[in-house]
């Protein structure tokens, strides 16, 4: 028995400290931990940040050893990113396939080795120790900017290089020389959006919730707010909400008394297809607006008939009529019953592996630092999602972006609307 | 810090009051549900049940499940909610709860009943780390699934259907009128961009200029429109009241009469009394301290399995995977704490003030600290009132 003085509230601390750390460990936690680059850039320069300054590698190179190649990949196979993970996988599965059905690279056939990270950026780390002290060449992954940001530090430790899927926060290939993407970044992502809404949608009065926890909302939100402001409009509320926060009617009551006609909500869809939803039982008639994080059928689920209508910036479209786009269908009809991806990550995850295998089949001897140098040079790649130049570009591709429209299943979840190339957005 | 003062008095905005303290009154009375299973475990066994927050989740589970199996299912629901539905789904989720909280007890807390009390605290934390992992096996692993709202009786997609709107102080009825009669010159408007729009093949985003031309003119119309309402209802006071919540509300008054009344004025509720005033004595007095113990798992699991199920159904969209007990578990167990924990009207009033708070919090412009106020809460009541507002000296016999 505790005392008779104090002893509830002694009790009752040490819970809480307890309850803290169950607190920290849980909860799908995905916020960004020690990300080198430290602060969110806000420039809404579409050209890749940081102007060739990227830190060089300094530690031994890793050599293929064995008579096969192994090729890393970190996906979030389980969590609140599962549907992107699940794609990226397969679609990362695909292009080592088609290598390994040509016969692999210099007679080794290739072998992907996956590690789960469970959408956290702490499983992010773990997956890529594990994969790095397997002896891998090069690591792909992510889909989400917190995790790659822990994958690119362990990796750059190791001098191995990295072919991120969908993390699209600016800084981020900042971290080192060994840090690329296939996809565009959230300074050309905020632009594209900031356009649309003011000279398509006639959007002037925008208000922003960011999702406190994830480095890639932060990120979106300002780049948004930066270029939407150059244009004219006005940025009339900003509310913070945390990841896995379920009711918003707070937030959304002070937001509603500020009238905003657009509502741009840069965080995962996980958290937006609720805002839609209570937005609109508060009675906030506004256009929904976003980014990549949107790209999930899920939305349809969680934000019901209240989300369609709204607008996101997305990487690529199944519906495109490029050659290379049907193709890529085809192939992964193949695989998984005639179905198409329902996210943007199968192609990006078939791009980002087929990327990283060229680069491979282009360098000089095979090991990592050659692979470095031989992604560096990459000129017009024909990518399923556009062609891709990573030379003189600091690891993020100018690419287009292509603003589609939510609509229900029936009609095929997104509708391409318009695309914006790298010149017509400053 | 010196020019915190101002800016917190920047982001108060009068108007928005009423309707805070109203969303927070609302989810604060799921706290208080949650936080009475908090205080009457510990009022009886003086155990910090952690694995509540755990029958919080599972009783969501129960009750997502349940609404999927009549119909109610992700792509394809069925279009009108129903009563039966809704009460199905909540009896179930309180069913499994209870049963749930009973197993809880019988597996992992009666064995270390003759402990250390520090060794059944952790003990609860193991539980609740299980619960919230181990569920990750089972438990629809991947992604977070909601109950479709489409299952309220309430439910409409038009907010004035769907609300019941309390006007406090209405708009300028002579700005309103001057508002009105602009809506014909976006009648006029949206008439000639139509017009164009379908002569130059629908394409809203990729028009020819003169198309544009139209298009920009139609929005701007639009715009001045609602600027000219937004000044009418300039300083107007409305609340809105989604009436799946008012249901909500109400379903927990009558649940927590009932409370009042089996712990009041029955057998059953009397030994409960009887136990958390003296464990021993009472055994001694010929009660059956077991059943008793189990008893107040399974209502106290079981109150929690209605706070989940209505958390998840009225509050649209609300994603659901083994988390989901976390938050809600620790603003409970802090409402709990704040009313005086093993007190039952303590944490009714206890939810309730953390329910205000929080919004309150989001009112004065930070809503990213929304969840850090419990734990500033709790700090606080620690350091200045240990007992809790409405502590006894039951309280502090421990």
């Amino acid at each position: 028995m505790l005392s008779r003085n104090g002893g509830f509230s002694r009790l009752a601390l040490s819970a809480l400290a307890i309850g803290l750390l169950m607190g920290c460990s849980s909860g799908g936690d995905k916020a960004a931990t020690g990300s080198p680059s430290g602060t969110t850039t806000t420039s809404s320069d579409p050209k890749p940040a940081g102007g060739g300054t990227r830190p060089q590698p300094t530690a031994p190179v890793v050599t293929a050893s064995g008579d096969s190649i192994k090729v890393g990949i970190v996906a979030s196979l389980s969590g609140d990113n599962k549907p992107w993970g699940d794609d990226s996988y397969e679609g990362a599965k695909l292009a080592v396939k088609e290598i390994n059905d040509k016969g692999g690279i210099q007679g080794k056939k290739i072998e992907l080795i996956v590690q789960d990270d469970a959408s956290t950026a702490q499983g992010a780390k773990t997956a890529a120790d594990k994969l790095l002290s397997q002896g891998v060449l090069t690591i792909i992954g992510e889909v989400s900017s917190s995790c790659t940001i822990q994958i690119a530090n362990s990796a750059f430790e190791k001098n191995v290089p990295v072919v991120a899927i969908g993390a699209t926060k600016t800084d981020l290939t900042d971290i080192g020389a060994n840090v690329f993407r296939v996809c565009y970044s959230d300074a050309f992502q905020g632009p594209v959006m900031a356009k649309f809404a003011y000279e398509e949608l006639g959007l002037r009065n925008v208000a922003l919730m960011t999702d406190n926890k994830q480095a890639y909302s932060q990120g979106l939100s300002a780049s948004f707010k930066t270029s939407f402001e150059s244009l004219g409009g006005k940025i009339v509320d900003e509310q913070k909400y945390d990841t896995g926060q379920t009711q918003f009617g707070g937030q959304l009551t002070e937001l509603k008394s500020k009238n905003p006609d657009g509502i741009f909500m840069s965080g995962y869809f996980t958290e937006v297809g609720p805002i839609a939803q209570q937005a609109r039982a508060a009675g906030i008639n506004a256009k929904f607006l976003g980014g990549d994080g949107w790209d999930s059928e899920k939305l349809l689920d969680s934000g019901g008939t209240a989300i369609v209508g709204g607008f996101f910036c997305n990487h690529y479209n199944n519906k495109e009529s490029r050659p290379i786009v049907k193709e890529f269908l085809t192939k992964w009809g193949k695989a998984h019953n005639g179905q198409a991806p329902t996210t943007t990550m199968g192609a990006l995850g078939y791009d980002a592996a087929a990327l990283a295998l060229d680069a491979i089949s282009r360098a000089a001897k095979l090991d990592s630092g050659a692979i470095i140098k031989a992604l560096d040079s990459t000129t017009n790649f024909h990518g399923v999602s556009g062609d891709i130049t990573l030379q003189g570009q600091n690891g993020t591709p100018l690419k287009q972006a292509l603003v589609v429209e939510v609509r229900p299943r029936s009609e095929g979840f997104q509708v391409f609307r318009k695309a914006y190339s790298p010149d017509q957005v400053k | 810090m010196l020019d915190l003062a101002p800016h917190l008095l920047a982001g108060l905005e009068i108007s928005t009051l009423p309707q805070q303290l109203v969303t927070g009154l609302l989810i604060g009375t799921i706290y208080a549900l949650v936080a009475l299973g908090y205080t009457m475990v510990y009022g009886v066994l003086k155990l910090i049940n952690f694995a509540h927050g755990e029958v919080f989740m599972l009783g969501a589970y129960a009750a997502l499940l349940i609404s999927w199996s009549l119909g109610y299912t992700p792509g394809n629901s069925l279009e009108h909610g129903s009563w039966m539905a809704l009460i199905l789904m909540l009896i179930g989720a309180m069913i499994v709860c209870a049963l749930i909280g009973m197993i809880i007890e019988r597996l992992a807390y009666r064995p270390m009943r003759n402990q250390a009390r520090i060794a059944s605290l952790i003990t609860a934390i193991g539980v609740s780390l299980f619960l919230q992992y181990g569920g990750q096996i089972f438990l629809l692993n991947g992604t977070p699934q909601n109950i479709d709202p489409k299952v309220s009786p309430f439910y409409s997609s038009d907010p004035t259907v769907g609300n019941i709107q309390l006007t406090i102080k209405g708009p300028n009825k002579e700005l309103l009128a001057k508002a009105d009669q602009m809506s014909s010159l976006v009648d006029k408007a949206k008439t000639d961009y139509e017009a164009e729009l379908k002569l130059e093949g629908g394409d809203e985003f990729n028009l020819q200029p003169k198309g544009k031309e139209l298009r920009d003119l139609y929005r701007k119309e639009q715009r001045d429109l609602e600027s000219a309402k937004n000044d009418a209802n300039k300083g107007a006071i409305l609340v809105n009241l989604p009436k799946g919540q008012v249901f909500m509300l109400g379903s927990v008054l009558i649940i927590m009469v009932g409370l009042t009344w089996l712990v009041m004025f029955t057998r059953q509720g009397r030994a409960m009394r009887a136990v958390s005033l003296d464990f021993d004595s009472a055994s001694l007095m010929g009660i059956n301290v077991n059943a008793v113990v189990t008893f107040t798992f399974a209502l106290g699991s079981s109150l929690a399995g209605a706070g989940a199920m209505m958390a998840a159904t009225f509050q649209s969209g609300t994603k659901i995977d083994t988390f989901f007990g976390v938050l809600p578990g620790v603003k409970a167990f802090v409402a709990a704490v704040l009313g005086g924990i093993g007190n039952i009207p303590g944490a009714v009033l206890g939810g309730i003030l953390m329910g205000l708070a929080e919004n309150l919090v989001v009112w004065a412009g930070y809503g990213g600290y929304k969840d850090a106020i419990a734990f500033v809460i709790l700090i606080a009541i620690l350091l200045f009132k240990p007992g809790g507002l409405l502590g006894s000296a039951k309280v502090e016999k421990v």
